[in-house]
């Protein structure tokens, strides 16, 4: 992250950074094959000691807030909205870290699976339902000066999938 | 070896294999056993919506072990013990439930102090199979539990507060590694700081307190109202520089005792402000177990001679 710049640091650090990222991506074998078995137990080892992330807490920038809303429209025409439900504060917690992972990944196939399943979860409680959209987004909340002059929160969206989910039909006897 | 060699030896030694009394590892046993202990009791509600490969709630256990599977097939996960319960004839739901339970007694146990190794690997490995499991939705305490855990699994136990000692008469062996399990983890710590703290300092929005506005107006985090923060601007950028200050310079001032307690203190009173201010509760407790264990024992209620009396207690060969 440092290495690519956009960060306090001199410019001219950066190829001396660069150099660092090498060193230490041949170090944890992350060089080799994906398939190598050294690389993998190499990330084995490392997940069984719990370092395999990077010690930035809410650095060198806080992320921006993600959020997720259902759109769920009946066959009557009827729009509700609908958010992801967890039984509890913690799990709420996670689910902002889930959206921060998701709004990381680059292969669309893999985000639009994760949306997937979660509007899928949404149907399951709401099965009359003729399409749920997930509508990904993120919060832009206001600068400190912004705010003082009233600003309030705006919501941006970034992706938003259509899906339609059908009961399984019912057992011959 | 030459003689310069030899006479780096015996120092270097000294210092990563210091004589240690058991206080540490009494705190870090306690501390992570609340800690397995919240983990559980907080996922509760959403165990199986968390865990189920039916996916019934957010991300479907299979995806995030495929996605694990790419980076680490030897990585353990809860797939696997999925898979020996249903050999044994026990549903998914049974044996998530039956990992609940057992990480629950792990952590009850830690606390205690009772089978102290058996629960403390126990813990260990389940904990880490829920967190492989559940990566896209891992944050930074899940791994410094682990980490704790890793640390706690390995060190010599049991201590002297624990029911192992107390009414099973077990007693300490290696405690030569007392000291330097120890010095790991006391080492581990000032590169998290130190790497925490300079990847803020590098970005202008912690010198000018953006960050710290950013970070408690943001949901979930938000649990100060935006106008309390307005009426104490002044103070954002003094509070975005202290704490990348306190984090870089936690390497230098936690070893030397006249400056530990208070760069401790500095490091605990800002990790209950995150506890307090953000919710970060889990995290801040994890956080403030590690560096109490670490560097915390010394200035534990024990005096100095007291401490010393334990110390040759535990270790009747040389302490020297």
């Amino acid at each position: 992250m440092l290495s690519e710049g956009g960060t306090l640091l001199p410019g001219s650090w950066s190829p001396g950074l660069k150099r660092a990222d090498i060193l230490t991506t041949s170090v944890l074998a992350q060089n080799l094959d994906i398939s190598n078995p050294f690389r993998q137990a190499v990330a084995a080892y490392i997940r069984c000691a719990g370092i395999e992330i990077g010690y930035g807490f809410f650095a060198p920038k806080v992320a921006i807030t993600r959020k997720l809303v259902f759109e769920l429209t009946y066959p009557d025409g009827r729009v509700e909205y609908e958010l992801p439900h967890v039984g509890s504060e913690a799990t709420g917690l996670r689910l902002t870290l889930l959206f921060e992972n998701i709004s990381r990944i680059q292969y669309e196939p893999l985000r639009k699976t994760i949306f997937k399943m979660m509007a899928y979860s949404i149907w399951r409680e709401h099965p009359e339902v003729e399409r749920v959209r997930s509508v990904f987004g993120f919060v832009l909340f206001p600068g400190l000066a912004d705010f003082e002059q009233g600003k309030q929160e705006s919501y941006h969206i970034l992706y938003a999938y259509d899906f339609r989910f059908r009961s399984p039909e019912p057992a011959e006897p | 070896m030459t003689p310069f060699l030899e006479t780096l030896r015996k120092p270097a030694a000294a210092f990563l294999f210091p004589v240690e009394s058991d206080s540490w590892t009494f705190i870090l046993r306690f501390g992570l056993g609340a800690q397995v202990i919240l983990y559980t009791l907080s996922l509760r509600a959403d165990w199986n919506e968390l865990f189920a490969r039916t996916g019934w709630g957010l991300v479907n256990r299979e995806l995030t072990e495929a996605v694990l599977d790419v980076q680490s097939r030897f990585a353990p996960r809860l797939g696997w013990v999925v898979l020996i319960g249903d050999h044994l004839g026990l549903d998914e739901s049974t044996t998530l439930w039956t990992v609940w339970g057992c990480l629950l007694g792990a952590g009850c146990f830690l606390l205690i102090g009772f089978f102290c190794r058996a629960s403390a690997v126990t813990a260990w490995s389940l904990h880490l199979c829920a967190v492989n499991s559940e990566e896209l939705l891992s944050y930074g305490m899940d791994n410094f539990t682990t980490i704790g855990l890793f640390y706690l699994m390995l060190s010599p136990l049991p201590d002297r507060l624990s029911l192992d000692w107390q009414l099973r008469k077990q007693s300490l062996r290696h405690h030569e590694f007392l000291g330097f399990f120890r010095r790991i983890l006391q080492f581990h710590l000032c590169a998290v700081y130190f790497f925490s703290g300079a990847t803020k300092a590098v970005a202008a929005e912690w010198w000018n307190g953006t960050s710290v506005w950013r970070a408690l107006v943001s949901p979930p985090f938000d649990r100060l109202p935006p106008e309390l923060l307005v009426h104490w601007k002044f103070l954002l950028p003094l509070l975005g520089i202290s704490v990348f200050f306190l984090e870089i310079s936690y390497p230098i001032f936690i070893w030397p005792k006249r400056t530990r307690g208070i760069w401790l203190s500095c490091v605990i009173g800002m990790h209950l402000a995150l506890m307090f201010t953000m919710g970060l509760f889990l995290f801040s407790l994890i956080m403030i177990t590690l560096n109490i264990a670490a560097f915390g024992p010394e200035l534990w209620t024990l005096s100095t001679s007291q401490r010393d009396r334990s110390t040759i207690q535990i270790l009747p060969g040389k302490a020297s």
